[in-house]
């Protein structure tokens, strides 16, 4: 720690020496002594193929621990199937029921008002709420429903959506409020966050199903276990970028905490919930196809067996899951800066005519609906009148084009992908997995202190022997480097679109849907033309990876190069130095800070997506984790979910701790 | 469930004709059966992922439907979760299971919430594939052991010095890795994750004309559009398995996998529900030729699952007369 203080000293004014320089060296050290120890632990088997000589002992290993977890889930089970299941079994049951019955009421209500109905009250309630630009997005998704030839699966996807993003939003919301007002439930909380994010959906499929059995109930509990965590984040967040003085001139004023708390800190953090709400519909939308294996119904089905029949509609699935997304999406955010008490101020005439307008809209969705069923329109749009076959075909050549590794294009992916997979991955993967095991932790946990100090490189070392106890050590250092490799493109390419968007507007409206297609298009979707495309395992789940992580990079580092203070570059600029200058000596080291929290994010998106990789051939502990499921091996599955949440830990508390002490040294 | 079709006002007449033909339809199954049958009612069948379970599943529907009046429902729930849907009682019947011994411990044999239903006439059979163009250069890959000292001939970036073996669907038995330690072949056991990304890669290798070396199996529609050839195992012997995740002692793995029947599953619920449609269900039956071709209709030919079923049972009158009877 004592360099870093003497770096901090040492810096200049403007051009700051980055915090991490100085560490760079102290890494660069560990690194080499690692290589150095690789060298010694290598050895060859019979066939000439390089071996561990090292390899985690057998000795370190917990072997009965999967087995326990079998055992666990069979005692679960037989509970649950009992003569007469205990009563907590029956709760469970019964919450999923009343979800089940929710849902197909909703969905049915839906079909009731048959399409024309759906259509016409749909966007007269995003017209009246929302404004022209939510109505047309609503109107605009019904009509692409309508053209796929896919509105009876996309209602039922809309209405667990619906379902589910209100359930997460009931739970999300209230936890967040209190982790925002105590650090104490904060602190409480944020480990069961990490938990529910980044422990793979296959690892707690089988649990939900067997408390919750199958349908919409359940795929709405398993949705709410990935989309609640944005929620609660975003709101303790929100609640607490309020001001403090704002706080306490109320306090001063003589209001109550609830008083408060209703007054001046929700209404202040309006803006950050509505992020939330808008995150917990992307979280939940990327879940639709794991909600579909287990019963959800809906888009989500037709990807799954798409996927082995048909992937042109699996892809136009996907498309219309997109779709459902973003109109959701874009018609919450009109609603709410619309409704935004800060910035309309309504006297009585105004709010007399919305008034007006509210009866005259439902008045006429209700007529529009007893004509639709007066002139007998049917319950979902018919699909012999869509354009389903249209653009089947058309998707179909273009994955036929793909397909052909006679195309130019396949020229072009074939040595990238291989260019990756040998200059980037083996390398990484064999030095990790082969090196001995001691080296390897004690440089990581080494690289931890260097780069972040003692408490993150005490758990670092303890998530590391965590991961070798329950016998995954060699699949984890598989996992671990194919994670860094992705990571490293996707923070590339985040910074440079990054550092773009921030200069110009054009390219940050651009990126906006791209970045919605990316986070809520299901990844297997996008994945299967890149095993046609680059058909090396391993590639297509890095792919898989940079593709789902690099937005949110690009996100945050244009956020942190925006808010890096007026003054310093005018200063900068005052001094005549250029715009490549200023970007790259004032702007980037500033926003430090926000890049860091890009590097950190981006690592946890990229472990989210290692059970994807493990689909398409990336092994490790993605394909351990499917196999867990696929095979019923539940034991297996949660201890190699253990280990990616393990080594999510490690990296994220390593970045984390760094964007603190970036954060000191800034301030 | 799956798809409630509205008619269009241009489909009306279609729609009158169709309805016609379904009553004339009930009418003289009805009468064939002496009119004395038990209501249907609804049945849920679960249909997989892959495209031999779709067709399974929509000649099942075709067939309740059209001829014993019952209404059919589809849902998709992966072959794991699918058994507590059975145990409880929301999933009806699963017309192909590829013999999942643990939960049949569970379920069947301990709970008795799910039922046997008997085989669905399919034989399933794993086995190593290479494609025929391979034989016409080197004739001894026919068995492993011409494989042995040539394994190199499989080569490919990502298994280095190595020949490289595709392995299968994690959801699928297999002992392949133990195979190759066991033969003493010089392969790099790849994973190449779920089996449309399994496709995927080999298909790219065929279509270069490349060597390849795959986890594979019967039946599969794509198997009729491929020439493929089975590499020749080690015999079987008394106590070999070929689900290596049971573990155990390595040697007893040292043999080609077995060809097993295919498995229908109902609930409990179902199979004592007196309902007529568990009565056809359970006989059932029908070649892996029957599937590849309603498969391959459906995933290769891009036929809607609803006709590819109505073509073949429309051609296979006789086979359908015998589930009802």
């Amino acid at each position: 720690m004592a360099s870093v203080a003497a770096d901090t000293v040492s810096t200049r004014p403007l051009s700051h020496r980055p915090w991490w320089r100085g560490r760079l060296v102290g890494v660069g050290v560990v690194v080499a002594l690692m290589v150095a120890s690789y060298r010694l632990g290598v050895t060859t088997d019979a066939n000439g193929v390089a071996v561990a000589r090292f390899p985690w002992p057998e000795e370190l290993v917990w072997n009965a621990f999967p087995g326990h977890l079998d055992a666990f889930q069979t005692w679960l089970l037989d509970q649950r199937n009992a003569e007469d299941p205990s009563i907590v079994f029956a709760l469970f049951n019964g919450f999923a029921t009343l979800v089940d019955s929710l849902v197909s009421w909703l969905d049915r209500f839906l079909l009731w008002l048959t399409w024309v109905g759906t259509a016409a009250t749909a966007t007269l309630v995003a017209l009246r709420f929302g404004g022209v630009r939510a109505a047309a997005w609503v109107a605009g998704a019904l009509a692409a429903f309508a053209l796929m030839g896919l509105w009876e699966e996309s209602m039922q996807t809309v209405a667990l959506m619906l379902a589910a993003v209100a359930l997460s939003l009931a739970v999300g919301i209230p936890v967040g409020i209190a982790a925002g007002l105590s650090t104490r439930v904060q602190r409480a909380v944020t480990p069961v966050l990490d938990t529910m994010q980044i422990v793979p959906a296959f690892a707690y499929l089988m649990p939900v199903v067997i408390l919750f059995s199958v349908g919409p109930g359940a795929a709405v509990v398993a949705t709410m276990i990935y989309a609640i965590p944005p929620a609660v984040r975003i709101t303790a967040l929100g609640i607490r970028s309020v001001a403090p003085n704002t706080v306490e001139a109320a306090t001063s004023l003589g209001a109550t905490r609830p008083q408060i708390l209703a007054k001046v800190q929700l209404p202040l953090a309006r803006r950050m919930l509505m992020l939330g709400v808008n995150q917990t519909i992307l979280f939940a939308l990327s879940m639709v196809v794991i909600a579909g294996l287990i019963g959800g119904g809906g888009l989500g089905d037709l990807v799954t067996s798409g996927l082995y029949s048909s992937p042109a509609m699996a892809i136009l699935a996907g498309a219309a899951i997109v779709i459902v997304a973003m109109a959701l999406d874009r018609a919450t955010e009109a609603t709410a800066s619309r409704t935004d008490p800060t910035r309309r101020h309504l006297d009585d005439s105004a709010r007399r005519t919305l008034r007006f307008l509210t009866v005259g809209a439902a008045a006429a969705a209700a007529a529009s609906v007893a004509l639709a069923k007066e002139l007998g329109a049917p319950a979902a749009y018919p699909e012999g009148r869509s354009a389903q076959e249209w653009l089947l075909a058309r998707i179909q050549s273009a994955l036929d084009y793909v397909q052909d590794p006679a195309r130019f294009l396949f020229a072009v992916t074939e040595p990238l992908g291989n260019a990756i997979l040998v200059h980037l991955v083996q390398p990484l993967q064999s030095f990790l997995i082969l090196g001995p095991w001691f080296t390897t932790l004690a440089g990581v946990t080494a690289i931890a202190l260097v780069v972040s100090g003692v408490r993150p490189a005490l758990t670092t070392l303890a998530m590391f022997v965590a991961i070798g106890v329950v016998g995954m050590w060699e699949p984890a250092m598989d996992t671990f480097s194919q994670v860094l490799v992705a990571t490293g493109i996707a923070v590339a390419i985040g910074i440079a679109l990054g550092i773009a968007a921030s200069e110009s507007a054009l390219v940050s409206r651009a990126l906006r849907p791209v970045n919605d297609v990316l986070q809520t298009l299901p990844q297997l979707v996008y994945i299967i033309p890149f095993v046609y495309l680059m058909p090396v395992s391993i590639v297509p789940g890095i792919v898989a990876g940079v593709l789902y992580a690099f937005p949110v990079v690009v996100r945050l580092v244009e956020r942190g190069l925006r808010d890096v203070a007026p003054e310093a570059v005018e200063a900068a600029s005052a001094f005549g130095a250029s715009r490549t200058q200023l970007i790259a000596k004032v702007k980037v080291p500033l926003a430090g800070d926000a890049i860091m929290l890009g590097i950190n994010q981006g690592i946890i998106m990229v472990l989210a997506v290692v059970v994807i990789g493990g689909l398409v051939g990336s092994g490790g502990l993605g394909y351990l984790v499917t196999e867990g499921l696929v095979r019923g091996q539940f034991g297996q599955g949660v201890a190699a979910s253990l280990a990616i949440l393990a080594l999510g830990i490690a990296l994220d508390r390593v970045t984390q701790a760094t964007r603190q002490a970036g954060k000191e040294v800034l301030a | 469930m799956h798809r409630t079709r509205r008619k269009s006002p241009i489909g009306h007449v279609l729609g009158l004709a169709v309805l016609v033909l379904a009553v004339a339809g009930l009418v003289s199954s009805g009468s064939a059966l002496g009119g004395a049958r038990q209501a249907c009612g609804t049945v849920t069948l679960n249909e997989q992922a892959w495209a031999g379970s779709t067709a399974n599943t929509y000649v099942a529907k075709y067939v309740l439907e059209k001829r014993l009046g019952c209404t059919v429902k589809i849902t998709k729930i992966a072959e794991i979760p699918v058994f507590q849907a059975m145990a409880d009682g929301k999933v009806d019947a699963v017309l192909e299971d590829w013999q999942h011994v643990d939960q049949y411990q569970q379920f069947v044999r301990k709970q008795k919430s799910v039922v046997l239903a008997g085989s669905n006439g399919l034989i399933g059979h794993i086995g190593w594939f290479i494609p025929r163009y391979l034989l016409k250069q080197y004739p001894e890959f026919k068995t492993w052991r011409g494989l042995k000292g040539k394994e190199q001939v499989f080569r490919s970036p990502e298994s280095g010095s190595q020949g490289m073996f595709l392995g299968g669907d994690p959801s699928y038995v297999q002992k392949d890795k133990e195979l190759i330690q066991l033969l003493g072949l010089n392969f790099k056991h790849v994973t190449v994750g779920a089996e449309p990304a399994q496709v995927a890669r080999f298909m790219q290798l065929i279509k270069q004309r490349k060597p390849v070396i795959f986890y594979w199996w019967t039946p599969q529609y794509l198997n009729a559009s491929l020439d493929l050839v089975e590499v020749q195992l080690p015999p079987r012997f008394k106590g070999c398995k070929d689900d290596a995740s049971s573990g155990g002692d390595i040697k007893q793995y040292r043999c080609r996998y077995d060809a097993y029947p295919l498995m229908k599953l109902f609930s409990k619920r179902f199979a004592t529900s007196g309902s007529p449609a568990v009565k056809v269900l359970r006989n059932f039956r029908w070649s892996n030729a029957d599937q590849n071709l309603v498969a391959k209709w459906i995933a290769g030919d891009k036929v809607k699952p609803e006709k590819a079923a109505e073509r073949w049972v429309k051609a296979n009158a006789a086979k359908v007369n015998a589930w009802l009877k």
